[in-house]
């Protein structure tokens, strides 16, 4: 690597984090990677609800290590660990009076202000755009919702699999005339947690030239049709409305998965051109298959695709997946092993390029965690730090940041109104 | 609106990538203003340009038709440039001298190759941002292979829960990952142009397919190392009238919500019904719940079900085409769809801008033809004259 190396891109920046579940607080992590100081704000009645609960019950759908909720269930989940590194915890219960006393207190030294609520919930609450304005009219509000902050639908709350289903993304998912498909990753999630990084930015930098604060209405809705952008024009053009294809690419013949050596293993394959489909058969060992014309034109290869896909299948079911990966793209096509979570922490190129950060959780244990999707070469990103348990830095931020002494901490502790335990 | 000054207006990208991920970031960096101009080769263009589906019957031949690649370059100047003839190459770094963001999607060490790689172009415009979009990123054992959306979404470790158990891994539909890189790479230069804001300072930024969806899939690494492994299984999508459904009664539906959906279901008999009186119940017997749900859910429009099921708070949702999404009535309060005439006699729908500062609209310009703008680029801004560039058009350079 050259060039000089200066602080964090984000160094100075300070989050004030409402967000909730995945698509906020990917947002937040990855601005707490970069450089910037991202509060999280939660209360002790109502915690992101991807920590979990006080006493789970057996039926629990959240993932604690190896299945065991232990003392601390509410600190130790998988989401909340993987989705909240990097983050100052502080609990503030914004019901109270003096709860929101406080909050106002940390906008009024905040950069940005980030919340994935509902529309209404923070005018409900008196905490709205117009109110943290004039709190601070330098403020930028990020408001990443379902459907955006106007429009019939405002209020409709949503998960990342119900949004790839409202968005269309499930539409155009699936096996060939068969239902469609969720990703079971919640996939608008995080599309959108890398997106609002940077629509923040933007309204960073807006702020900067008009010298006052802006509001940023991010829908995730309208963020996940983006994705598929040429199928808009080609129905309002042709008439044609996109369906799932399976793994089938109009350009690409072929294009498939195909299974490798193993239980489940399997070898994603894309073919762009005759040229590289002659690669295909050197790889394959089989060179005079390129004189074939059952395969010689990708007219033809989607032609006879069965025999193709008979052929490919007999030579990657003998081999690994990542060993076929080398064999084919060292003739320059593109291939892919389909890695499961477990090989995706050992893979030797992200490991090279310093993709994985081991972090050491003090109640969840040792673990592999996912960093950032851009590498800048002066402005290198952070250490993952482990995530914080509730309330961890409630003394550091209202003490050290607003001034309350040990004495008001207490009372507040007392009054209910910040906390390190849940009370629901 | 006291004025239409828009956020990057004072920003100048050249958009040297092709194909989804580089333009789809130029065209996000174009919505907010900035001024791209698109560098294409000579006699091709972005090979998106000749990429389906195409828009009208009969000319498909017309490189200009690509649905793909109109709906990526938009708001954009287009110009043709060699890179590969000398001739190109100092006109090129004029033009570097000139921007603030280049964007390429070259192989890595192609334009180091050239002289063109970021350490040259540092040295000609030290506050240079250069984005970097490949499929694999700059350096490391993969760095010179070959991606594609499929082959993304395989090595990222997203496809491999998506589909039947008894079958392939299947990938989400479209250009998905391709787009999504799009939006890191977006990410990644407004960071780096806010640390320019504020130091003068350039710098190169790498990206890569493969990096962005291992940070898209949510669930597999992190499951597997909590004990859990993730595993493809069948949908639990309920069948409507017109198409699908999930209802959320199992995931996301406040008490009080359960005795109100029996009344709509006519089951008055099952409020309460061990089986589903709490959601956690309702978890534990989603089989049984999915038939009870499915036998009222499938005389009824899934649009409806939506609507009925959200007004009494669950986190419902229905599988919406790209017909049903042009005609939301959500997304039409928020005049999201764009209408533009893009080639001659054709108008076509776009998608907006994915996000908006203090309502300001973001209008787009259609995408340019191959070389459109030459003129105005070589002859009004680096002032050549009209024989220097008919010159250049002999040598094949533009």
């Amino acid at each position: 690597m050259t060039g000089r190396t200066t602080s964090p891109a984000l160094h100075g920046l300070r989050v004030l984090d409402l967000t909730q579940v995945a698509a906020g607080p990917y947002t937040t992590l990855l601005l707490a990677l970069m450089g910037a100081e991202v509060i999280k704000l939660e209360s002790c009645s109502r915690m992101d609800i991807n920590r979990g609960r006080a006493n789970p019950s057996p039926g629990d759908p959240r993932l604690y290590p190896n299945g065991e909720p232990g003392e601390t269930p509410w600190n130790r989940t998988a989401h909340h660990v993987h989705r909240n590194i990097n983050k100052f915890a502080v609990t503030l219960d914004l019901a109270t009076a003096r709860g929101k006393e406080l909050f106002l207190d940390l906008a009024r030294i905040s950069d940005v202000l980030v919340e994935n609520y509902r529309a209404s919930v923070m005018d409900r609450l008196g905490l709205g755009y117009e109110v943290m304005s004039q709190v601070n009219p330098q403020l930028v509000y990020v408001k990443i919702s379902s459907q955006g902050a106007t429009g019939p639908e405002k209020d409709y709350g949503s998960l990342g699999s119900t949004l790839e289903q409202t968005a269309g993304l499930a539409s155009v998912t699936g096996y060939e005339d068969q239902l469609p498909m969720m990703s079971n990753e919640t996939f608008p999630d995080p599309v959108v947690g890398i997106l609002a990084v940077g629509a923040v930015m933007a309204g960073l930098r807006q702020r900067n030239q008009k010298r006052r604060g802006c509001f940023v209405d991010l829908s995730q809705r309208e963020a996940t049709v983006n994705l598929m952008g040429e199928a808009y024009l080609d129905y309002s053009v042709n008439g044609v409305v996109a369906k799932p294809a399976g793994n089938r690419h109009p350009e690409m013949s072929p294009q498939g998965v195909y299974p490798s050596r193993g239980e489940d293993e399997w070898l994603a394959i894309s073919v762009s051109s005759d040229a590289e489909w002659q690669g295909v058969c050197r790889a394959l060992g089989q060179p005079e298959l390129a004189q074939d014309p059952r395969f010689n034109s990708a007219e033809a290869r989607g032609r006879n695709r069965d025999d193709l896909d008979a052929i490919i299948t007999a030579w990657t079911s003998q081999r690994d997946h990542y060993r076929a990966m080398h064999l084919l793209q060292a003739q320059g096509i593109a291939a892919g092993a389909v890695l499961k979570g477990s090989e995706l922490i050992e893979d030797p190129h992200l490991t090279a390029r310093g993709f994985w950060d081991v972090v050491d959780h003090p109640e969840a244990g040792s673990y592999r965690q996912t960093t950032t999707p851009w590498k800048l070469s002066k402005s290198p990103r952070l250490r993952a730090v482990a995530a914080s348990g509730l309330g961890e830095h409630n003394s550091y931020i209202l003490g050290d940041l607003l001034g309350l002494t040990p004495g008001q901490l207490a009372d507040l502790e007392t009054e209910g109104v910040i906390g390190t335990r849940p009370t629901e | 609106m006291e004025n239409s000054r828009r956020v990057l207006n004072d920003i100048r990208v050249l958009d040297l990538s092709q194909g989804v991920p580089g333009p789809f970031c130029a065209k996000l960096l174009a919505g907010m203003g900035a001024e791209v101009i698109k560098v294409e080769p000579p006699g091709t263009g972005d090979f998106s340009r000749s990429a389906g589906p195409f828009l009208g019957a009969g000319d498909d031949a017309q490189p200009q038709n690509s649905a793909l690649f109109l709906y990526l370059n938009t708001s954009k100047k287009g110009i043709t440039l060699d890179l590969e003839q000398p001739a190109g190459q100092a006109v090129f770094r004029r033009l570097v001298q000139e921007c603030d963001v280049l964007i390429e999607s070259y192989p890595p060490g192609f334009l180091d190759r050239l002289n063109l790689g970021y350490s040259a172009l540092e040295e000609l415009n030290a506050g240079l941002v250069h984005t970097s979009v490949t499929p694999f990123g700059q350096w490391g054992p993969y760095s010179d292979y070959e991606g594609s959306d499929l082959v993304a979404q395989a090595v990222g470790g997203l496809m491999c829960t998506i589909g039947l158990p008894d079958r392939e891994p299947v990938k989400i539909g479209g250009e998905t990952a391709l787009y999504t890189t799009g939006m890191s790479a977006f990410s990644a230069t407004m960071i780096a142009l806010y640390v320019r804001d504020a130091s003068g300072m350039g710098q190169h930024v790498d990206v890569s397919a493969m990096e962005t969806i291992a940070v898209a899939q949510i669930h597999s690494s992190i499951h597997y190392q909590f004990g859990r492994t993730p595993a493809r299984r069948e949908s639990n999508l309920v069948q409507a009238q017109d198409g699908w459904v999930s209802p959320g009664l199992e995931t996301g539906a406040p008490d009080g919500t359960w005795p109100r959906v029996c009344e709509l279901m006519g089951v008055p008999e099952l409020v309460d019904d061990p089986r589903f009186s709490t959601s956690e119940a309702r978890r534990e017997n989603q089989g049984e719940l999915r038939e009870v749900v499915g036998r009222w859910a499938i005389t009824r429009p899934k649009e409806e079900i939506y609507h009925t099921l959200q007004g009494l708070r669950t986190i419902s949702g229905y599988v919406a085409t790209v017909e049903e999404l042009v005609n939301s009535g959500q997304l039409k309060f928020r005049e999201f769809f764009q209408e533009l005439e893009c080639p001659p006699q054709l108008v076509a729908t776009y998608p907006g801008h994915p996000f908006r500062i203090d309502d300001q609209p973001v209008p787009h310009s259609p995408a340019p033809g191959l070389g459109e703008h030459n003129r105005e680029i070589y002859c009004g801004r680096l002032g050549m004259d009209q024989a220097q560039l008919d010159e250049m058009t002999l040598q094949g350079v533009v």
